[in-house]
């Protein structure tokens, strides 16, 4: 078992002690649930509570498609309560290392500063890709029961999509909690920066190709239309290459060793 | 085994370290002495890649710091503030040491928790250890992954006085064995037992490093640190 396997082992079992195992992915399946039941009975519950204020729905409305109901649950449940709680759930990822004196104790091991940050990266990455993917699924499952159903290989794909978002997300928390060493600092920074990125989506199109967050766009945008554009690609590319910046950034503080107070 | 040559460390424009230099040999105890703020903790980070020196050569078996994991892999530090995850068990936390160290073995690490009675805490999540618990708890990772040199910073803090006496008896079967140990501490008759060598280190220098029975013949370490000390101008006891 190489380094690596080890340090990711050790951090699933730090999870499944610190029942985040269990908390995370009912958080993302209460939001999966949460759009799909919302847009499915908000006609009946305007229809018994809001008459009374004027509000009414018009009897000529579109049905919503499964698509579009999933799209939702991406953009409006994941992408902002959801990339909040990620960030809340990763903020001391390596900033509790630092303060309690962790990050030193591992580093005197032989381990390369490079397999410690993969391990974590890797380790809450695929932890939080099956909480965001289980989530989904059952949004899914909701949508295909309430609304229509959404072509299976569109669902796949929108969410891999979606998931190299979730890894910047992931990759970018990692490196704010290297720099900075207090959490709310962190999660401030991350929030803020991350929830910039999304908002910025769609308002031009040369900013898209080089946001890491259009990602989410192109997944919604598969899931509504049932294809996406060749912008993916750059998109692609520019999640990926922001992702190694942010790594390759954690990597040189912690071998600069800033992360020891001098 | 483990050579030192010219260390030199400054927080700003304090001098920390002044040019250690040292030589622990195969086989060895050296204890390293010295008063507080002498210098100690700072030259056993540095040896152990805590810490970047300003300038100085650092060797363990022949390769130098700069070698990264390999030079990493010929020793087993032993600070002297603990800090590891708290929920995770002891037995957890030796497995996973053992693993990043590629050394198992199961039947002398179920020795080691016996001898240091941890049979039933060993299980329980590290949080729950006192100091000395957590102390023991690496050593018993130490002998068990049984690496060229174990480096200890005051490792006796906090052990009760059968662990002193389990820990003094697997240091002199870890020695004979070809091991060889590097650590630091106040309790000058513990050094004096335990070591084969004493270096004393003040104001960031080494003044005295010998064997133990070429330096203190009819006297104690105590008086010869005294001694020393004083020697050098001021007494640590005022």
């Amino acid at each position: 078992m190489n380094h690596f396997n080890v340090l990711v082992k050790k951090e699933f079992v730090q999870s499944v002690r610190e029942f985040k195992i269990i908390w995370l992915p009912l958080v993302f399946i209460f939001l999966g649930i949460t759009q799909p039941v919302v847009s499915y009975y908000l006609p009946l519950i305007l229809k018994a509570l809001g008459g009374g204020q004027g509000i009414t729905i018009d009897p000529n409305m579109a049905a919503q498609k499964g698509g579009e109901v999933l799209a939702s649950t991406l953009g409006s449940q994941f992408d902002q309560l959801g990339v909040m709680i990620i960030i809340v759930s990763m903020m001391g990822i390596i900033q509790s290392d630092k303060a309690n004196g962790m990050l030193a104790f591992i580093l005197t091991r032989p381990v390369t500063v490079i397999s410690y940050i993969s391990g974590k990266i890797i380790s809450n990455y695929l932890f939080i890709a099956c909480s965001v993917a289980l989530g989904y699924l059952v949004s899914y499952a909701y949508t295909s029961l309430l609304f229509t159903a959404v072509n299976f290989i569109d669902l796949l794909v929108a969410l891999l999509f979606y998931l190299v978002w979730i890894l910047f997300i992931v990759s970018f928390t990692t490196m704010i909690s290297t720099i900075f060493n207090s959490q709310g600092i962190i999660a401030l920074i991350s929030i803020v920066f991350l929830l910039a990125c999304r908002i910025m989506v769609g308002l031009s199109p040369v900013i898209d190709n080089i946001n890491p967050a259009s990602m989410s766009k192109h997944a919604m945008e598969l899931l509504i239309v049932g294809k996406t554009s060749m912008d993916v690609i750059w998109s692609l590319l520019a999640a990926f290459i922001f992702t190694a910046l942010t790594i390759f950034i954690t990597n040189a503080w912690i071998s600069k060793k800033k992360f020891h107070s001098e | 085994m483990l050579s030192v040559t010219n260390l030199e460390k400054s927080y700003s424009d304090k001098k920390i370290l002044n040019g250690v230099n040292l030589k622990v040999e195969k086989g060895e105890i050296l204890g390293f002495v010295g008063a507080n703020g002498a210098g100690k903790t700072t030259t056993l980070n540095i040896i152990t890649g805590i810490l970047d020196c300003n300038n100085g050569k650092i060797e363990i078996n022949g390769l130098p710091k700069e070698s990264g994991i390999e030079y990493k892999r010929q020793f087993f530090f032993i600070p002297d503030t603990i800090n590891i995850y708290k929920n995770i068990s002891g037995m957890d936390w030796i497995l996973f040491l053992m693993n990043l160290y590629n050394n198992k073995n199961d039947e002398k690490l179920n020795e080691y928790v016996n001898l240091f009675g941890m049979q039933e805490s060993i299980k329980k999540p590290t949080g729950t250890y006192s100091y000395g618990m957590l102390h023991k708890l690496l050593l018993i990772a130490a002998f068990t992954i049984n690496p060229p040199i174990i480096i200890m910073d005051e490792p006796l803090n906090g052990l009760d006085p059968n662990a002193v006496l389990v820990f003094k008896r697997l240091i002199k079967q870890y020695v004979e064995k070809g091991g060889t140990v590097f650590f630091s501490t106040h309790l000058l008759d513990v050094a004096e037992k335990i070591c084969n060598t004493v270096a004393i280190l003040k104001e960031g220098k080494i003044i005295l490093h010998d064997q133990i029975k070429n330096i203190i013949g009819e006297k104690s370490l105590e008086s010869i640190f005294m001694e020393a000390q004083i020697y050098e101008g001021k007494t640590s006891i005022n």
